[in-house]
């Protein structure tokens, strides 16, 4: 047998793409589950259509590209990028709007771009945001938390889905939403008035936010990724509303508190915001990306249309990853500049 | 305690160290035949002093350093040089290259060595030179031979001495067992450099994986005043940036030494061989060897003779070659596969790496690059790997050189953690090859340039001198045309004198400034600064040739063409000067016995190889630069260019072919 | 000059050199106005009369203007050119024009019309002229309408709706609804929808070239391939 001629490095770590993103989809349960408990089964009903169709998109870009779709759909991204749009969207969304995400996510933002890794948007963000733009009034309309209205069963989630129009989704405006509408009441009145507020934000919102962060945090454990975006995200995000909390006026933006536990904060910072391939790549670069990121969510959840925000400020920030990187390069070993060191 | 810094990046490999620890060393015995790389290292290559055939004795001088990177080679028994010829070598090109080989008689008789002293009583240059007889070059990683580091440059001033006994890579452990074992001998080595650089301190640097080890060195530096410092265990702190980073905190400035920071860093495995060189005389023939994985059977470390192959060490380990794909010299990380067992163990074969299949699995195929940022967060040259592949992929390597791509140290730990198992360090070698060459090429570029501009420089002023000739010798044809007819008649033609006056005034216009000063006077400074340039040329092209650099062939024509000039303007002198003096032959045929005579002695300097050789070399020269030509030729009638430049290379290939023609008609002279 | 292929500036106009997914000129309006088939028609007519009436007289005054003055010479014809169509469009479809709005008075600034003047009609007789002017503008007209098409079938799931506009009462009933209880995409009517389509336009156009240039290729290959095949039976027999 002839030895083999390779060149150096001949060890390999134990990381690989797909085990990365298996971890990612493995981080996001505790989410879902609480997303499942307080709303119901349209989030799960959501994810699963999603990862079909996005499958199946994926298989047939790759197919039409010349590439072997056994191979590259083994590194799992087009699972994570359904599953993420699959929680974002609002549950109970028929089946269209879910297949007109997951094609502008897969077929438009990821292989028009030359697939993963070459795509400069996150692609389920892309996909939330085409949807977002063209069909407001679904993608507005969430379902009420379980404690403050009635919460339909699997079979009806089903029909949601599938037969949208024999199903007649009751919807309830979110404590985002309802706090951004607001321009009479203090926030304490505002607080007592409302059935969707709970302990800290929104009912079902803080536990699914926490529950987020428990996988996000799952993932640094596992050194997915590096804390410096998401920290630096949640970090301006706390202390812009730190800011603009004025002590719970009308005019007031909400408590740092309410900020971090409402909407996709936490799922945003863990699991969007963190995305390697869109973001900015040294440590300083993603200091910058991720408190970029959190003054945007802040800027655009309190002054700006949407309620909330962080598909939007992702993808602004995506366009800038590759300036920050340009300015943020680390010091090289050996050489003057700025940097520790020396 | 000393402040342990940290540097950048690093990984956590796994050690797999413990295999190859039970047992001592030990001793790899005398295999029946050595083969000696004349490079075992960077640098020049050793020349060979021994012929084919001659008898040698352990020790004894047999090939000698070449140039100031160089390091002598050292029969590693007794035996007989049964050839002088390429072997394969282990050597990431996989390439053979001129080995020494030595068949043993199983004697191991000693030659003489210098008597053995104390290191105390030797002056500096004295420590030095022994040093460099041994042969030592580092032990660690590259090879720099030792005696380079150590010498000096006098008025510099060395703060700290690093004795490197890291070893961070996984599976070796040459060093931990070296320092378990004769810690005494490294210490004492450790002392010899740190009399010759003189350092303010001195530091023995150990990971923190070889309890063992530090235990033994710290007893055996005890009262000595050299520190052992230990450090976490981190890949790759072995590296010599990377430790000096770690021991103090100072960064090696890009492109720069560890000099440049006022540290000089030594191998335990260097301080070892020195300790045994200086004060035993003995010469650098054996080294510590780790022979580990999975494929053989018992893992250890061998005390074995240079020039040993591979194949008796791996015998001796049990070694089962049929489950193991590659054979790595070096570690995991940074180790280059061999093409076959037979290879030689050199004075850097510090591992011999046998991993089965499942050990170090076939790379797979790599996935597209997610930008994860894993390789950034490894890097310890803080680089930014991914941006890195990116330019190196594209091809955009000026990008890639405004990344640093050139302070990358190739440690692999990008690639260890990259999970879409991308070959990053492949694309970087790839992109630094590529690099070099268009350097060299911009480089060669700028030398035609400089040579055309040259040449078109000459034909002008070969012009101008042909010219202020010409006129030179009308005018003085007239002038003794007209002395004749003075002398013959004085009834001569008023009116033809005129008008040969007038016509001598035309000539002398027509010659132009160039004539203004005396011809002579001309001729003689051409001659002058022709022999200068001449000169000069030939300076070049000898320092050219003991550097071995690759414009050899371009000299070479320079200087003949330029001998050619001295020829031309020696013969234009004689010319002038027999014209001039009529009268006068003897000189100007002393002018002509002297250019003979130049002219002879150039042909004897340039003929220190045999003339068949010579027009053999010739022969081929003119027959790259015709192929060379030739193929311009085809490229730019293919790619149409102007008509002019294509006619150009037409007439300049006809021209080479003639020379070519000519020079097969010598060769053939020179055979018969 | 004077031996003009009418063929060739067909071709040219409505394919090889689109003015609208081959030179990529007055994006604005295309972008801006095509999103519904009758403001396509609408701007595709004002802007196609526009260049046939600027390339005739810039033909026409080619000898006469001098170079240093043509482009302001050219920017005025076109202006008032302009300006007659705007005024026409007030006086018959009314609403037509308001929907326009800015882009019919930007049909000036509009590059197709100052380039074709300037690149073709002030170096040729008045027949080519015109009909360059007419074939370019059609061209362009076309790629309007067929991107218009699109986004309103996607947008709206119907298509020609609100055809009298542009049409009078006859075309009222025009609208085809294509599918039923059709969810408004509105990415598709907003200006993002028109930068979309066009690049899938322009893809698809480069597909299809693509496949004529590899049609061709293999046709010209064919007779090699025939006498490769005869000289190795030749060598094996």
């Amino acid at each position: 047998m002839a030895l083999m001629r390779v060149t150096s490095p001949h060890a390999h770590g134990p990381l690989s793409t797909s085990a990365v993103m298996q971890q990612v989809l493995l981080a996001t349960v505790p989410g879902v589950l609480v997303l499942t408990a307080f709303f119901g089964f349209g989030t799960l009903v959501n994810i699963a259509f999603a990862a079909l169709l996005a499958v199946s998109f994926e298989a047939l870009a790759l197919k039409l590209r010349g590439r072997p779709p056994g191979f590259y759909l083994g590194d799992c991204s087009a699972l994570v990028t359904a599953v993420l749009l699959g929680i974002a969207l609002p549950p109970y969304s028929p089946w269209w709007l879910i297949a007109v995400g997951i094609a502008a996510a897969i077929l438009m933002a990821k292989h028009l771009y030359g697939g993963l890794g070459y795509n400069p948007f996150n692609p389920a963000m892309v996909g939330y945001v085409v949807l977002l733009i063209s069909f407001p009034v679904q993608m507005t309309s969430w379902a009420p938390p379980r404690g403050a209205g009635e919460v339909p069963g699997l079979l009806e989630a089903l029909r949601a889905c599938f037969t949208p129009g024999s199903f007649d989704a009751i919807t309830m405006a979110t404590p985002l939403d309802v706090l951004k509408q607001n321009d009479a009441l203090l926030v304490r009145d505002l607080w007592a008035q409302s059935p969707q507020f709970g302990r800290w934000a929104g009912l079902g919102w803080e536990w699914a936010n926490l529950a987020f962060l428990a996988g996000g945090l799952w993932l640094l454990y596992r050194r997915i990724f590096t804390w410096h975006a998401p920290v630096a995200m949640l970090a301006v995000i706390a202390l812009m509303a730190a800011l603009f909390y004025d002590g719970g006026s009308s005019a007031s933006g909400g408590s740092p508190l309410f900020h971090l536990l409402s909407g996709a904060t936490m799922f945003g910072a863990f699991f969007i915001v963190t995305d390697p391939v869109t973001s900015a790549v040294s440590v300083r670069g993603r200091l910058v990306y991720g408190a970029l990121v959190g003054l945007l969510v802040y800027l655009i959840r309190v002054f700006g249309n949407y309620p909330d925000a962080v598909a939007f400020a992702v993808l602004i920030m995506n366009f800038a990853a590759p300036f920050i990187d340009q300015y943020t390069q680390p010091r090289t070993y050996g050489h003057a500049g700025t940097g520790d060191g020396k | 305690m000393r402040k342990i810094h940290d540097f950048h990046g690093g990984i956590h490999p796994v050690e797999n160290k413990h295999q190859s620890l039970h047992t001592p060393i030990r001793d790899a015995g005398i295999p029946a035949e050595l083969t000696l790389p004349l490079s075992q290292h960077i640098g020049a290559p050793a020349t060979p002093l021994v012929a084919v055939g001659e008898r040698v004795l352990k020790g004894q001088l047999v090939a000698e350093a070449t140039g100031l990177v160089s390091a002598a080679l050292h029969a590693p028994t007794s035996g007989t040089v049964t050839a002088i010829e390429p072997r394969p070598i282990a050597h990431p090109s996989g390439l053979p290259a001129p080995c020494l080989v030595i068949a043993s008689d199983g004697e191991d008789a000693w030659c003489e060595l210098p008597p053995p002293c104390s290191f105390e009583t030797l002056e500096r240059p004295e420590l030095l030179a022994r040093i460099r007889a041994a042969g030592i070059a580092g032990m660690g990683g590259a090879g720099f031979p030792a005696a380079v580091k150590l010498g000096l440059k006098p008025g510099t001033q060395v703060e700290t001495l690093i004795i490197n006994g890291t070893e961070c890579e996984p599976y070796i452990t040459a060093d931990d067992i070296l320092m378990r074992e004769r810690a005494a001998q490294i210490v004492r080595g450790a002392q010899i450099l740190a009399h010759l650089v003189a350092p303010a301190e001195t530091v023995i640097g150990i990971e923190d994986n070889k309890p063992e080890a530090i235990a033994a060195m710290c007893a055996a530096a005890e009262g000595t005043g050299i520190e052992i410092a230990v450090f976490p265990t981190k890949y790759p702190s072995g590296g010599e940036k990377q430790l000096i980073e770690l021991l103090t905190g100072k960064q090696v400035p890009s492109g720069g030494l560890p000099m440049d920071v006022g540290v000089v860093c030594q191998n335990v495995g260097t301080a070892a061989a020195v300790a045994d060189a200086v004060e035993h005389g003995r010469p650098l023939i054996s080294r510590i060897t780790t022979v580990t994985g999975a494929a053989v059977d018992e893992p250890q470390n061998f005390e074995v003779l240079l020039g040993t192959p591979m194949s008796h060490l791996l015998a001796l380990a049990g070694y089962r070659a049929a489950d193991n794909p590659r054979l790595v010299m070096g570690g995991p990380m940074m180790g280059f596969t061999v093409p076959d067992p037979g290879v030689p163990i050199v004075k850097t074969t510090n591992c011999i790496l046998a991993p089965s299949a499942q050990e170090l699995p076939a790379p797979p195929p790599a996935q597209a690059c997610i930008r994860c940022g894993l390789c950034a967060e490894a890097c310890p040259a803080s680089l930014l790997p991914q941006q890195l592949y990116w330019f190196a992929r594209g091809r955009e390597f000026e990008k890639a050189e405004a990344h640093n791509l050139f302070d990358c140290i190739e440690c692999g730990a990008c690639s260890y953690v990259c999970p879409s198992n991308i070959p990053l360090v492949q694309y970087y070698r790839a992109a630094k090859a590529e690099v070099l060459q268009m350097r060299r090429d911009a480089q060669k570029a700028e030398h035609s340039r400089q040579r055309f501009e040259a040449r078109q420089e000459r034909l002008e002023r070969e012009e101008a001198e042909k010219e202020a000739r010409r006129a030179a010798r009308k005018q003085a044809a007239e002038e003794k045309a007209r002395r004749a007819a003075d002398a013959g008649s004085g009834e001569a033609d008023p009116v033809q004198a005129a008008i040969e006056r007038a016509q001598a005034r035309k000539a002398a216009q027509a010659a132009g400034a160039a004539s203004e000063e005396n011809p002579l006077q001309k001729l003689e400074k051409t001659v002058v600064t022709t022999r200068e340039r001449l000169e000069k040329a030939e300076a070049k092209l000898a320092q050219a040739r003991s550097e071995g650099a690759d414009h050899i062939a371009a000299l070479e024509t320079g200087v003949e063409k330029t001998r050619a000039k001295l020829a031309a303007a020696e013969q234009a002198l004689q010319d002038y000067q027999a014209q001039q003096t009529p009268a006068e032959p003897a000189p100007a045929g002393d002018a002509a016995q002297a250019a003979i005579q130049k002219a002879m002695a150039a042909r004897a300097a340039q003929a220190n190889k045999s003339p068949l050789e010579k027009a053999r070399d010739n022969l081929e020269k003119l027959e790259a630069r015709l192929a060379k030509s030739e193929a311009r030729l085809a490229e730019s009638r293919a790619a149409g260019e102007e008509e002019k430049i294509v006619e150009a290379l037409a007439s300049s290939v006809e021209r080479l072919q003639e020379k070519v023609a000519a020079a097969r008609a010598e060769l053939a002279a020179e055979e018969s | 000059m004077a031996d003009v292929s009418y063929r060739e500036l067909s071709l040219n106009g409505l394919w090889k050199n689109n003015p609208a997914i081959v030179q990529l000129l007055g994006l604005c309006p295309l972008l801006a106005v095509t999103s519904s088939v009758v403001n396509a028609i609408g701007l595709g007519l004002a802007t196609t009369l526009v260049l046939v009436i600027s390339n005739t007289s810039v033909s026409l005054i080619r000898n006469i203007v001098s170079d240093a003055v043509r482009l302001p010479a050219f920017v005025m014809i076109i202006a008032s050119a302009v300006t007659c169509i705007e005024l026409l469009m007030q006086a018959y479809t009314y609403e037509l024009y308001q929907i326009l709005g800015i882009f019919l008075p930007l049909i000036t600034t509009n590059c197709v019309i100052l380039g074709r003047a300037d690149g073709f009609a002030c170096k040729h007789s008045l027949l080519p002229a015109m009909y360059d002017g007419l074939i370019m503008g059609l061209g362009f007209a076309l790629v309007l309408v067929f991107l218009g098409a699109l986004r309103e079938l996607a947008g709206s799931g119907a298509l020609f709706a609100n055809m009298d506009l542009l049409f009078g009462p006859v075309a009222a009933n025009w609208k085809i609804v294509v599918v039923d209880d059709y969810q408004n995409f509105l990415l598709a009517i907003l200006p993002p929808g028109a930068f979309i389509f066009t690049g899938l336009i322009i893809a698809v156009k480069n597909i299809i070239d693509a496949r004529i240039d590899a049609r061709r290729a293999a046709l010209r290959e064919k007779p090699v391939k025939g006498s490769k095949r005869v000289r190795v039976t030749g060598t094996i027999s």
